[in-house]
């Protein structure tokens, strides 16, 4: 896959920089690596039986691909 | 999260921050919100965009409640004793049955993009949390090289554009919902920004 974020009309960026999504800007790096402690994690477990943990998907293991 | 090692890709501010929204509200969705995430979002102050009005709301909120009172409008909301106010499934929302041909066309573009679902999460693949986090992850780059723009669309027309709207109003007007009306509008906002905005690219 490619990306050709070069062709993408302008309209479309400032469209989104006049959404506001920059009301989230300066956090990213806290929501992004942000996974809870193991004991938070264990904390929400004993009510939630959802997911544990923030992580609920992968990469399909390269291995998996031979 | 990112995977390990993988680096994102960004070619703009506004991916990055589509995929923090993603992310945020994938965080919501997932478990309820411990303290680092509700130290992060109380440091939200907004705008006076729709979006950024919502995101200063919930910041507000997130001041003042505690994880374990989360927890709880968690559980109301999402586990229930039987069951939770809303069961965020697209099979749900579209058929009205969990397990349904929603969730086998996420796994077939799934195994077509090199996503699968963690090891330790039982539940279907198609609960929301998972699909903004599958989004998040082809923005970012996290499952192989960065997905383009019309990758992004057709995953997102195909799997969440259906009724995501719909599920982010229901948990808005959701009878449990405090901290999570301000979620739920500030998820209906964005993808309904998400949706016109795909529609320009086109």
């Amino acid at each position: 896959m490619r990306r050709d974020e070069d062709k993408k009309p302008a309209g479309r960026r400032d469209f989104l920089r006049l959404a506001s999504l920059g009301a989230v800007s300066g956090t990213v790096a806290a929501i992004a690596g942000g996974a809870p402690s193991e004991s938070q994690a264990a904390e929400a477990d004993q009510r939630a039986k959802g997911y544990r943990e923030t992580l609920h998907v992968k990469k399909f293991y390269e291995l998996a691909r031979f | 999260m990112l995977a390990e090692g993988v680096r994102p890709r960004f070619d703009s501010d506004e991916e990055i921050l589509r995929a923090a929204q993603y992310r945020l509200l994938s965080r919501f969705l997932a478990a309820p919100p411990d303290q680092a995430l509700l130290s992060v979002v109380a440091g939200f102050e907004g705008d006076e965009t729709p979006l950024g009005r919502t995101l200063g709301t919930l910041g507000r909120l997130a001041r003042r409640m505690t994880p374990a009172e989360a927890a709880d409008e968690y559980f109301n909301l999402f586990i229930g004793v039987g069951r939770g106010e809303l069961l965020p499934y697209a099979s749900y929302y579209l058929t009205g049955f969990l397990h349904e041909k929603p969730l086998a066309r996420l796994r077939r573009d799934m195994a077509r993009l090199g996503i699968v679902r963690a090891d330790h999460v039982k539940e279907p693949e198609d609960h929301m949390a998972a699909i903004c986090e599958m989004l998040a992850g082809l923005i970012e780059g996290a499952f192989g090289e960065a997905a383009d723009l019309a990758t992004q669309q057709r995953f997102f027309d195909d799997h969440l554009a259906p009724w995501a709207e719909r599920f982010f109003a229901d948990l808005e007007a959701a009878r449990s919902a405090v901290l999570y009306a301000p979620v739920g509008t500030a998820g209906r906002l964005f993808f309904e920004i998400e949706r016109t905005a795909f529609g320009m690219a086109e």
